[in-house]
C-alpha cells in the first residue's frame, strides 16, 4: 500500500490552484479588467492599462510559449557556486496576453524559444505541519529526444 | 524640468574593491573629503545633502554625515536600487537649480560584501516568497538569449564588450578590477558560466565602496576653481515602467528595456542635445549584453545595428563614442549606492580633461545611465562650459 500523500500548501496564496487530483495540470490565477478586458498575472485589483478599479478573478493557462530562457549556474548572485547544479530560469507567453517569469523544469539543454510549455508545481520543502510547500514552474510539452 | 545654473564643483572617491577591514563610516569619509577637497569648499557651505545606499539599516546616511561635522544641514536618503547614486547626485543638482541652496552634496556608500558573506541566504536566493527566485543575471542573460534568437548575436560580442571594460579598468585607479594583463575576449568566454549565455567575467563583481559630488551655482565654481572648466548638469529624467501587452509582473529585476529609451529621449529633449552630441557614456554594464541593448536604446545606432557598432570598434576607448571608459560595473565595480557618483566622477574628470590614460580627446558632453531594481531607469546629460 502507499504511503498517503501529504497535504499541498502554496508558498503564497492567490497565485496558483493545487488541483485534488495530482494528476490534473494547474492554473495561474490572473485578473481581467472589467472596463478594458487586460489580462494580467498575478492578480491585482487595479487595471494597470486603463487604471479601471474592477477586475475579475480569471484562470489562466496552463499552456503557453516559451518567450525566452537561461539556465543558472550560480544561485547566489556574484559569490559562490551552488552546491547542488544549477536550475532553468524563462519568460512564458500566455495565450491570454500576460507573460510570466518562472523557474523552469529540465537541463541546460531542454529549452529552445517558441517551444509549448505547460504549468506544473514542485514541492519546495516540507513546513512545521508535515505539509508539503509547493511553487509553480514551468516544463517543455515535448522535450527533444523524448528524454524526462 | 530643465537643470539652471548648477556646476559639478567637486567629485571624490574611494578605489572600490573588497573592503573587508572597512568600515562603511571610513569609506564615506575618505570620497566625501575628498569631494569637498576637490571642490575647494568646507563642509559648512553644504547647504543640503542626499545620502544613498541600499543595504545599511535606516538613518545611517543622517548618522555618517555627522563624521563631516554637526552643522544641521538637511540630509535626506535616496534609495533606487542599483540607480541609487544617480538619484542622489539629480536630487543634489535640482536642490542648487531650484534656488533651495547654493552647495550641494551627494554621496553613496555601500558594503555588497557585507551582503555576500551574510547569511549565505541573500536576497533572492532562498525560495522563500514566490518572488524571490529569479537572481540579475539570470534576468539578463534572458534579455542576452532573446537578443541571440532575434538578432544572431554571438557569445563573442558579449564577451567582446566585456573585455573591453576588463583593459579600461585597467587604466583607472579607481576601478575595483585591474587586468595586469590584456584581457582577451577567449578569457571572457571560458571563465565559469554564471548565466547561460554569460559567463563570469561578463558580470560585475560584489564591491565595497564609497563616491561623492558636490554642487554648486556656476558663479561659485568660477570663483572656487578659477581656469577650471565648468562641468554643467543638463537635464537628469527618471523614469519608471510604463506598460504595454507582455509586461511582466512577477520576478523580473528590471521593467521593459523601452524605460532606457523613454529615459534618454526625455533627457536629450530636455538638455536640447542628441545622441550625436554625446562624446563618453556611462551605462548599466552589470553584464555585458546590457551595454549591446543601450547602445540602439540610448540612440547610438539603429535598432538591430548594435552588433556592427562594436565590431567596428566605435565604443571603445578611441571610437566615436566610448562607452564605460572607468571600466564601467564589469570593471569598475558597481557597490549599489555610490555606482552613479563614481560615473559622475568619471564624467567630470573627463570633461575637465583630467581623465589621464583614459582621456576621451576633446569630451565636450557626457552621458550617465543607470537601471534600477523594481525599477527605474535614469539618463543625466552634462557638458563642459
Amino acid at each position: 500500500m502507499a504511503a498517503p500523500e501529504r497535504t499541498w500548501v502554496p508558498i503564497e496564496p492567490g497565485f496558483f490552484t493545487i488541483p485534488s487530483d495530482r494528476k490534473e495540470t494547474p492554473r495561474l490565477l490572473g485578473s481581467r479588467c472589467a472596463a478594458c478586458g487586460e489580462v494580467f498575472f498575478p492578480r491585482r485589483p487595479i487595471c494597470a492599462r486603463c487604471l479601471g478599479r474592477e477586475t475579475v478573478d480569471v484562470p489562466l493557462g496552463p499552456r503557453g510559449t516559451l518567450y525566452t530562457w537561461t539556465y543558472t549556474h550560480f544561485p547566489l548572485f556574484g559569490s559562490r557556486r551552488a552546491d547542488a547544479g544549477g536550475y532553468g530560469v524563462g519568460q512564458v507567453d500566455l495565450p491570454e496576453g500576460p507573460r510570466v517569469q518562472a523557474v523552469l523544469s529540465g537541463g541546460p539543454g531542454a529549452f529552445r524559444i517558441g517551444m509549448e510549455m505547460e504549468l506544473e508545481l514542485e514541492v519546495l520543502r516540507e513546513n512545521s505541519k508535515g505539509e508539503e510547500v509547493v511553487i509553480f514552474r514551468f516544463r517543455p510539452v515535448v522535450e527533444p529526444g523524448g528524454a524526462k | 524640468m530643465k537643470l539652471e545654473d548648477v556646476a559639478v564643483i567637486g567629485v571624490g572617491m574611494t578605489r572600490f574593491g573588497a573592503y573587508r577591514e572597512r568600515t562603511l563610516v571610513d569609506l564615506a569619509r575618505e570620497a566625501g573629503l575628498r569631494a569637498l577637497d576637490d571642490a575647494g569648499v568646507s563642509f559648512r557651505d553644504v547647504g543640503e545633502a542626499f545620502v544613498g545606499y541600499m543595504q545599511a539599516t535606516p538613518m545611517t546616511g543622517i548618522r555618517i554625515m555627522k563624521e563631516f561635522g554637526l552643522t544641521g544641514l538637511p540630509v535626506s536618503h535616496v534609495e533606487n536600487a542599483s540607480a541609487t547614486g544617480l538619484i542622489a547626485f539629480r536630487e543634489a543638482a535640482y536642490a542648487v537649480s531650484s534656488g533651495r541652496c547654493d552647495v550641494a552634496m551627494a554621496l553613496g556608500f555601500e558594503k555588497m560584501t557585507d551582503l555576500a558573506r551574510g547569511s549565505g541566504q541573500g536576497r533572492g536566493v532562498g525560495r522563500d516568497t514566490i518572488d524571490s527566485v529569479i537572481l540579475p543575471a539570470a534576468y539578463f542573460a534572458l534579455w542576452a538569449t532573446r537578443r541571440m534568437y532575434e538578432r544572431g548575436t554571438k557569445p563573442e560580442h558579449f564577451a567582446r564588450i566585456a573585455a573591453k571594460n576588463w583593459n579600461a579598468g585597467a587604466r583607472n585607479p579607481w576601478s575595483h578590477r585591474q587586468p595586469d594583463h590584456v584581457v582577451t575576449i577567449e578569457e571572457v568566454l571560458a571563465s565559469p558560466k554564471v548565466a547561460e549565455p554569460l559567463t563570469a567575467m561578463m558580470s560585475c563583481p560584489v564591491s565595497d565602496g564609497a563616491a561623492c559630488a558636490i554642487l554648486a551655482r556656476k558663479d561659485l565654481a568660477r570663483r572656487l576653481r578659477p581656469g577650471r572648466p565648468l562641468v554643467v548638469p543638463l537635464s537628469s529624467s527618471l523614469q519608471t515602467e510604463t506598460y504595454t501587452r507582455g509586461h511582466t509582473f512577477l520576478g523580473p529585476v528590471v521593467g521593459p528595456a523601452s524605460m532606457t529609451r523613454d529615459a534618454a529621449l526625455q533627457a536629450y529633449e530636455e538638455a536640447g542635445l542628441g545622441p550625436s552630441d554625446v562624446n563618453v557614456a556611462l551605462v548599466h554594464d552589470a553584464f555585458a549584453n546590457e551595454e549591446l541593448e543601450y547602445y540602439e536604446l540610448l540612440g547610438f545606432c539603429a535598432p538591430g545595428d548594435a552588433e556592427k557598432l562594436l565590431e567596428e570598434g566605435e565604443t571603445e576607448p578611441r571610437g566615436r563614442i566610448p562607452f564605460n571608459t572607468d571600466g564601467g560595473l564589469i570593471a569598475r565595480g558597481h557597490p549599489g549606492g555610490p555606482t552613479g557618483l563614481a560615473q559622475i566622477h568619471e564624467l567630470a574628470l573627463q570633461l575637465r580633461g583630467e581623465a589621464g590614460a583614459r582621456q576621451v580627446e576633446g569630451a565636450r558632453v557626457g552621458l550617465a545611465h543607470l537601471v534600477g531594481g523594481g525599477s527605474v531607469c535614469t539618463v543625466n546629460l552634462l557638458r563642459r562650459e
